[in-house]
């Protein structure tokens, strides 16, 4: 009998997964246990294996599409066998339940879809109503939302769309991408009334997933771009950033660190770097600053109980954010050990995915860059973000009145306005300025 | 006000300005005694006399030509030719000598005459007493074409297109003569070139002329039954045309039927799409331009036959629900 | 009319002003400087000058597209006819009508037609409206053999007795529509019999040749006519020396019958008539004839320095305002 290949759910919250590239092709031998897919989810690309020892065939789903989990996506047919007539059924899964229909907004109906096509629909935030439906009784299948999802991926000659003088008017007045919408014209025609009820049903941004750990396997890092770029754009575009910047005598944070690392050296410990002391200092001024450490989703702020805090690296092919959890809790030279690790492995691309869930809070530093002050963008679905500049020689007037030169650093957070007040704001990073200009007040 | 028919409107303005004008005759076929074969100008040779209202024999060419020259020494003449069809036989004076004397000439020269001629199908007069072609004469720089639809319209424009400079052809439509409508009594003028939109509506724009209409409208009041709001817009003047107004209406709609009765092929529907098509309106189409017009057969004489040759007011709404409907 | 010295001068230089304009139309259009064609009308002279000389200078008359030498003998200016020959703006049609379609509404020229036949039925509606107008003005409306077939000629001829015109049709008849022999269908006679006919009483054939009996028969028609005699139909027998048109090869007709009517020049016949009848002596009609072709030298020096139409003026004067 065949044996199904299905698109696997390696994360507990995932809910799709996007096909990379597929290392066999149809007809090709295949071993069990051999890799013969890439695939991608959220921020990881992971191999999978096959499932069975034969020839791989039946592939149903291709580079780029985004495939629910537990979908069929090829069989791996035994000697004289052959490819099932029917789809079959994708394999349920525990936490499954049907999702309730997208809300009904103004008027629209309540269309008829398969559940895959509606969480397909709903991963991409595509209007289930505007999807020509091809499935019988007028269900809306699989198929028909990848072939609008395709066609969002493609970059649109407007010659290849099917639309009247008015509606391309329209969506070209508004900016719209004729390409992601549906005709309801004769022969698909988009007309001016499909590109109107597009403008009213805008596609909802993906709902922020909650922290969770997971083990996981070692995993390359690929296709990571679009990922980073279609986060942070609607992480700009939809969350209203207040910034802060204080600027930082770092002159005790230094002190304390090289007394920490006379002490590390003795013990053949790792060396404590800024970056490990500003985690374990940032995780305890935010123990007193919940609201820097929660989340916005569904209209509920969740007070995470952890306080993890990401670091953000950069690679060559963008930016990665290793978490370290519970940094409250873990002493510097831990973190440091921990810290040091995530950064290596994530710049030989070795992260797990677990390494990269859970963070609550995230600092970037482009001190060493030379950058004096920068504004960092929140990466979602946490509250905050410190953006770390370098330390300069400056000359300071001390309270006194006198004049001396000091290492000054600039920190500036920025905020989620709709969590956020300005006064919290300020208290939070206030605190962290006094307890990095006094590192040892943490241990009041 | 009074209602006269649109035959008599058209008598009115004639008989007005030529009371008013001394310049004003009328040469035509049948036009003294008796009366013009639709009766236009019973009783105006009684009251202008064989000086000033010129029958003829059978010479529309001739008539034609006569006219023209009239107008080329300061006369202001109108000629009637019976039916359309026939001014094949006068084109040679209206289209080649008329229309183009003036440009010719380098503008030494004006033809200040109106060509009247009746057009339409519905009389059971068949192949040679049916035709409608405003479209050629449309074609031609130096003639200037009104279709008039109602009564009031057909006073008003016969009087500015007896004051125009220039060679007017004036076609009316048979089936019309005995529409009634309010027409003032005293003279007034309905600027050439200018044209009305005789119902407003924001679904659908029908662009229509002479007795389509009043097809329209009528198919207008049922399709108002199917919460369709259909404007209609008369050009009256299909040259020098009203683009303004057309383009508007169509800008407004997004969606526009094209009604006439000349043949669909070559017809004066083609010249309205392309204009609408190269103008802003193209734009605000939401759907292709449509064009309800004549079939390509010469006018039949059996009456359910050439019931079918021209559309009817149930062919105005059926197509309109096409287009209404997103069926093309 | 009596034929004196003044007018003898005067119908002279004419007509060499005539033969010389059709000559250098020729020249120039040989040489490249003329669009188109052209229909000249050497050998005709006497047709047009003696036809035209009848009429007073408020009368009209409307041509053909032969009808320079009509043009002429109304009394167009020179340069203008000149100008508006080779195109230009300053011609008298703005350099929009050319050879065929020149006109002088002002100098009562209401212009040529390139239809031929075409300006018959509008002479019957100036006729009307010069009647209804009562400044007992005549017109003189002309029009070819070819002319004498069409449809138009023969409505007109009817429509022209039944308003009783104050018109005189003028067909000179120069022997060849195009190319179809006026005699292989007809005689100057029987055009002439047409007017009988359909109504026009005074209606003959002349030698179109002969200046002077051209003269006399129009005249006398032109007197019926203003005194509400109504149309008359003159037709004046003569002959073209040139073909149609600039492409005409002159296929239908021999050399011998060329040179036959050459014999017949025109202007020679009275030429001779003015010097033997003591008008005019041969040194006067030297002088005439210098005159003639020096006029339309500085014609043509006029028209090749006037200015080309702007084409930005391309769409103007197709409509009166």
């Amino acid at each position: 009998m065949a044996t199904e290949m299905i698109m696997p759910k390696v994360d507990m919250d995932q809910e799709t997964g996007t096909v990379v590239e597929w290392i066999k092709g149809n007809g090709q031998q295949v071993e069990e246990g051999e890799t013969i897919l890439v695939i991608e989810t959220d921020k990881i690309a992971i191999d999978v294996e096959a499932p069975g020892t034969g020839t791989l065939d039946g592939i149903s789903a291709n580079p780029g599409e985004v495939i629910p989990i537990g979908t069929v996506i090829a069989y791996i047919l035994e000697e004289g066998e052959k490819l099932p007539d029917q789809p079959a059924k994708p394999i349920e899964t525990a936490e499954e339940p049907s999702l309730p229909d997208p809300p009904a907004a103004s008027g629209r109906i309540e269309v008829s879809a398969t559940p895959v096509a509606r969480k397909m629909a709903e991963a991409h935030g595509i209007d289930l109503s505007a999807v020509n439906a091809s499935g019988t009784g007028g269900k809306v299948t699989k198929e028909d939302v990848q072939a609008v999802v395709s066609r969002a991926g493609k970059p649109v000659d407007p010659h290849d769309i099917y639309a009247t003088p008015a509606a391309r008017r329209t969506a070209r007045l508004e900016g719209l991408n004729l390409g992601l919408i549906q005709g309801s014209g004769p022969g698909g025609r988009i007309q001016l009334a499909d590109v109107k009820n597009y403008q009213t049903s805008k596609p909802q941004i993906t709902k922020p997933a909650g922290p969770q750990t997971q083990a996981g396997e070692s995993i390359p890092l690929i296709g990571m771009r679009r990922k980073i770029a279609k986060r942070l754009t609607e992480s700009y575009q939809s969350i209203p950033h207040i910034q802060f910047t204080v600027r930082v005598d770092m002159s005790n944070f230094i002190k304390a660190r090289n007394d920490y690392n006379e002490l590390a050296l003795t013990r053949g410990d790792e060396k404590v770097s800024v970056t490990a002391m500003l985690v374990k200092l940032v995780a305890m001024v935010l123990a007193d600053h919940p609201w820097l450490n929660s989340s916005l989703s569904d209209d509920k702020i969740f007070f995470h109980e952890d306080i993890n805090i990401g670091l953000a690296v950069a690679l060559d092919e963008g930016l990665i954010v290793p978490v370290v959890k519970n940094a409250d809790q873990k002493g510097i030279s831990v973190i440091a050990v921990e810290s040091n690790d995530l950064i290596k492995r994530a710049r030989k691309k070795n992260l797990t995915s677990a390494d990269v869930k859970g963070g609550t809070f995230t600092i970037t530093n482009l001190g060493p860059f030379g950058v004096e002050q920068f504004n960092a963008i929140i990466n979602p679905p946490e509250a905050g973000i410190l953006a770390v500049g370098a330390t300069i020689p400056e000359v300071v007037a001390l309270p006194e009145g006198a004049i001396a030169t000091r290492p000054m650093m600039r920190l500036t957070l920025s905020a989620d306005h709709r969590i956020v007040d300005g006064a919290v704001a300020a208290g939070f990073i206030g605190d962290l300025k006094t307890t990095l200009e006094n590192p040892n007040l943490m241990n009041y | 006000m009074r209602e006269i028919t649109y035959l008599e409107a058209i008598r009115e303005a004639m008989t007005q300005e030529m009371e008013r004008d001394s310049r004003v005759f009328l040469i035509g076929e049948d036009i003294g005694e008796y009366g013009g074969a639709f009766q236009v100008t019973y009783g105006m040779l009684e009251k202008f006399g064989p000086e000033r209202i010129l029958d003829t024999p059978i010479t529309e060419l001739g008539l034609t030509g006569a006219a023209t020259g009239a107008a080329l020494i300061g006369m202001r003449p109108i000629a009637e030719i019976m039916f359309m069809d026939f001014t094949t036989l006068a084109s040679e004076q209206l289209v080649n000598q008329a229309a183009k004397l003036r440009f010719m000439f380098g503008g030494q020269s004006t033809v200040p005459m109106v060509l009247r001629t009746a057009a339409g199908s519905g009389t059971g007069a068949a192949e040679h007493h049916s035709q409608s072609f405003e479209n050629w004469f449309v074609h031609v720089p130096g003639l200037k074409v009104v279709m008039p639809t109602t009564p009031y319209d057909v006073k008003g424009l016969l009087v500015s297109a007896i004051r125009d400079d220039n060679p007017v052809v004036f076609i009316e439509h048979k089936l019309l003569y005995k529409t009634k409508g309010d027409v003032p009594e005293e003279l007034y003028e309905i600027p050439l070139g200018k044209a009305d939109v005789k119902r407003e509506g924001k679904d659908l724009t029908i662009i229509a002329t002479a007795i389509m209409v009043q097809r329209s409208l009528q198919a207008a009041e049922e399709l108002e039954k199917e919460g369709i709001e259909v404007e209609v817009v008369d050009p009256r003047t299909l040259r020098p045309l009203d683009t303004e107004t057309i383009v508007n209406s169509v800008k407004k709609t997004g969606k526009v039927l094209i009604v006439h009765e000349a043949v669909k092929t070559g017809g004066f529907g083609g010249e309205l799409a392309g204009i609408i098509a190269e103008s802003e309106a193209f734009g605000y189409l939401d759907a292709p331009i449509l064009r309800l017009a004549g079939r390509e057969v010469p006018i039949p004489y059996n009456r359910n036959l050439e019931y079918n040759s021209v559309p009817q007011v149930e062919d105005i709404v059926e197509k309109a629900r096409e287009l209404i409907k997103l069926r093309v | 009319m009596k034929l004196t010295k003044e007018r003898a001068e005067h119908y002279l230089l004419q007509m060499y002003q005539i033969r010389a304009f059709e000559e250098q139309a020729e020249k120039s259009y040989m040489a490249g400087k003329i669009h188109g064609t052209m229909h000249l009308s050497i050998g005709q002279e006497a047709s047009a000058v003696g036809s035209i000389s009848t009429l007073e200078p408020t009368d009209f008359i409307i041509g053909h597209h032969r009808g320079h030498g009509l043009c002429i003998s109304k009394g167009a200016d020179l340069n203008l006819m000149m100008a508006e020959f080779y195109g230009k703006e300053n011609g008298y049609c703005r350099g929009r009508g050319g050879s065929m379609h020149i006109a002088d509404v002002a100098g009562g020229n209401l212009g040529a037609n390139g239809v031929v036949g075409g300006g018959i039925p509008l002479a019957v509606g100036v006729g009307i409206g010069l009647k209804m107008q009562g400044e007992n003005r005549v017109l003189l409306a002309f029009f070819g053999d070819g002319a004498a077939s069409t449809g138009a000629f023969h409505e007109s001829m009817i429509l022209a007795v039944l308003y009783q015109v104050p018109v005189v049709f003028i067909c000179e008849n120069n022997q060849y529509a195009m190319s179809f022999a006026a005699n292989d269908w007809t005689t100057s006679k029987k055009i002439a019999a047409h007017g009988e006919i359909y109504g026009m009483p005074g209606s003959c054939s002349t030698d179109g040749n002969d200046l002077l009996e051209v003269q006399s028969a129009v005249e006398a028609a032109v007197k019926r006519a203003r005194e509400g005699g109504g149309p008359s139909l003159i037709v004046n027998d003569t002959y073209r020396w040139r073909g149609h048109s600039k492409s005409d090869r002159n296929r239908y007709r021999t050399k011998e019958e060329i040179e036959e009517w050459k014999k017949k020049d025109p202007i020679v016949r009275f030429r001779k008539q003015c010097v033997s009848e003591k008008l005019l002596t041969e040194k006067e009609v030297e002088k005439i004839k210098e005159q003639g072709y020096a006029d339309i030298e500085s014609a043509r020096i006029f028209a090749e320095a006037s200015p080309e139409p702007d084409v930005a003026t391309l769409e103007e004067g197709v409509y009166a305002p």
